[in-house]
């Protein structure tokens, strides 16, 4: 369960450029929950994902992950709850690392690193087995450094490192937006049956409105900062590509008068 | 032929005393490589820590300790020498080399401080070279035999280490900082440690070294940075980088193939002070090599120019 207390984070308080990122955002995500965060550009979707991950340290309010109060720990210690999944797929993997090594580094990530030896047998026949499911090959590139492999193939990497140990929460950053087609095809698809697999609570930022009609539990909209639009339950179920979009168009609309 | 083969004759004759001297340096290589190569941290602080640790080890050895107090005493004040150096360029967000180099010069004082004078003579002490029964005290098979002896603990060591799996997230913080810090990984820990580890064996070179050559001296560790550079990037290119394995070889392999060559050139009538212009040339050439490989680089520059 994902709970953030009406959040607001200001960047360059008190300067002419002053920007509001997080108006007093409110929202509650409930453990299993897939929520779909939509928005245009500047509403506040990386700086709450940012808030969440703790990279964005709040002005105030709180966030809780499974009841407990995370908004004052570092990136490092909320790891232990939450994975997320970047859209640029350099920064989620150790390019100069191997497979079998990044595998290894997300698999402790909940856990306390010892002094024993890193990759073993057993650990290798697991990431092999959980890296077969994406249909790659990768499974077989274990010792490959994750820089030779393409755009895509790290993606996916990513993904499974991500899901790997079902972390209390997913956050998924716009994860196949730099992708083609067609490996974002294979890697939504590998991402909806993991969430619905381990039923992970995930939020996931797209501007990809087929996604948001297609998939998931509950559409979250914001705007300026603050939550426009909740769909959820059998209006989920109903809700089109043009609903949506026409939320943007209101939004666009007051844009242009303003300007 | 008279000249080629003074030269040789010479080379030789002491090829086993550059043997020695380099096992010793290729602490320092090490204590370079380890923040530039692992944690993609590069640092300076061993151009003050290399005498950081000869001063301690030479007072304590002046004041009667044995030599392995000594270089445990280096290894423990290079470790905090390198930590300030990576505490600075984390908590202030200073550049890794403008922290290296604050901390270095801050260090030419301390290391006075701890000497009281510039230098301090230590021959006769006992040394941990002694210790090697076969051998007849200072001469070299005893240091080679001790400093291969330590290179090969320390490489053992840190090869085991860097498979651990705290050895794994290490590197994952030098590999990408945002991503160890997402997997969990405590960044500031590893590289506060990791930087503070390889400053202790750049000291515990220059502990090694005091005991070597029967003093300390403030300015010993003039230029080392950049000898230890040199040597790093033959080893690099001899045995490659590609593993973990080979990345840790390199200092070792640079550092002796690097002094032999130094010995060469001096014996072949370099005059020695000329050795730092040719030193850095050869880093100079070694590091541009990459973008001389890459024959397109310049051309659309000049093209650009040309319109």
């Amino acid at each position: 369960m994902l709970e953030i207390r009406s959040a607001r984070k200001v960047f360059y308080k008190g300067q002419a450029d002053e920007k509001i990122a997080l108006d007093g955002l409110s929202l509650l995500l409930a453990t299993g929950e897939f929520g779909i965060v939509i928005g245009s550009n500047g509403a506040g979707k990386s700086s709450m994902l940012n808030a969440i991950s703790g990279a964005l340290i709040l002005d105030s309010g709180q966030i809780l992950i499974n009841g407990a109060d995370v908004t004052g720990m570092p990136v490092h210690k909320r790891a232990a709850r939450l994975a997320r999944v970047f859209q640029d797929p350099m920064r989620g993997t150790a390019a100069s690392m191997t497979v079998a090594e990044n595998m290894l580094l997300a698999d402790l990530r909940s856990s306390k690193r010892t002094l024993r030896q890193g990759l073993n047998a057993t650990r290798l026949a697991s990431y092999r087995e959980r890296l077969s499911i994406l249909g790659l090959g990768l499974e077989n590139r274990l010792d490959t450094r994750v820089d030779l492999l393409s755009g895509g193939q790290r993606q996916s990497l990513s993904l499974i490192m991500a899901v790997g140990g079902s972390p209390d929460l997913l956050l998924l950053d716009e994860h196949t937006a730099a992708l083609d087609p067609r490996t974002a095809e294979i890697v939504m698809q590998a991402t909806v049956r993991a969430v619905s697999a381990l039923k992970l609570t995930t939020l996931m930022v797209t501007h990809n409105m087929q996604h948001a009609v297609d998939y998931g539990s509950r559409v979250i909209m914001l705007d300026a900062g603050r939550v426009l639009l909740e769909v959820s339950g059998e209006e989920k179920a109903r809700v089109t590509v043009i609903d949506l979009i026409g939320h943007f168009s209101v939004k666009t609309d007051r844009m242009l008068l303003a300007s | 032929m008279g000249f080629v083969q003074d030269v040789l004759a010479s080379f030789v004759a002491i090829m086993p005393v550059t043997l020695a001297q380099s096992l010793i340096l290729a602490f320092v290589v090490l204590g370079i490589m380890i923040p530039f190569r692992m944690l993609n941290f590069p640092d300076l602080t061993s151009e003050g820590a290399f005498p950081l640790g000869g001063c301690v080890c030479g007072v304590l050895l002046a004041a009667g300790a044995s030599p392995l107090m000594g270089i445990a005493a280096a290894l423990v004040v290079g470790f905090a020498a390198g930590c300030c150096t990576a505490f600075i360029h984390l908590r202030f967000r200073i550049h890794t080399l403008l922290a290296g180099i604050l901390m270095m010069t801050m260090l030419y004082s301390i290391n006075l401080r701890i000497m009281g004078k510039s230098n301090l003579s230590v021959f006769g002490s006992p040394t941990v070279f002694d210790w090697v029964p076969f051998a007849r005290p200072g001469f070299p098979a005893s240091k080679i035999v001790v400093a291969g002896l330590l290179a090969l603990i320390a490489f053992m060591l840190l090869y085991m280490f860097f498979r651990t799996e705290k050895g794994t997230a290490v590197r994952a913080v030098g590999a990408n900082p945002d991503m160890a810090e997402a997997q969990g990984i405590n960044v500031w820990a590893a590289t506060i440690g990791g930087v503070g580890l390889a400053s202790a064996f750049s000291a515990s070179s220059g502990a090694l070294m005091v005991q070597s050559q029967g003093f300390a001296d403030v300015n010993m560790g003039l230029g080392i940075l950049i000898n230890g550079l040199a040597a790093l990037m033959i080893g690099e290119a001899v045995v490659g980088k590609q593993t973990v394995w080979r990345q840790l070889l390199a200092p070792f392999a640079g550092a002796i193939i690097y002094y032999q060559l130094v010995s060469f050139c001096l014996a072949a009538g370099m005059p020695p002070p000329d050795l730092k212009l040719a030193t850095g040339l050869f880093v100079l050439a070694m590091l541009a090599l990459p973008s001389l490989k890459r024959s397109r680089g310049p051309a659309p520059a000049r093209e650009a120019i040309r319109e």
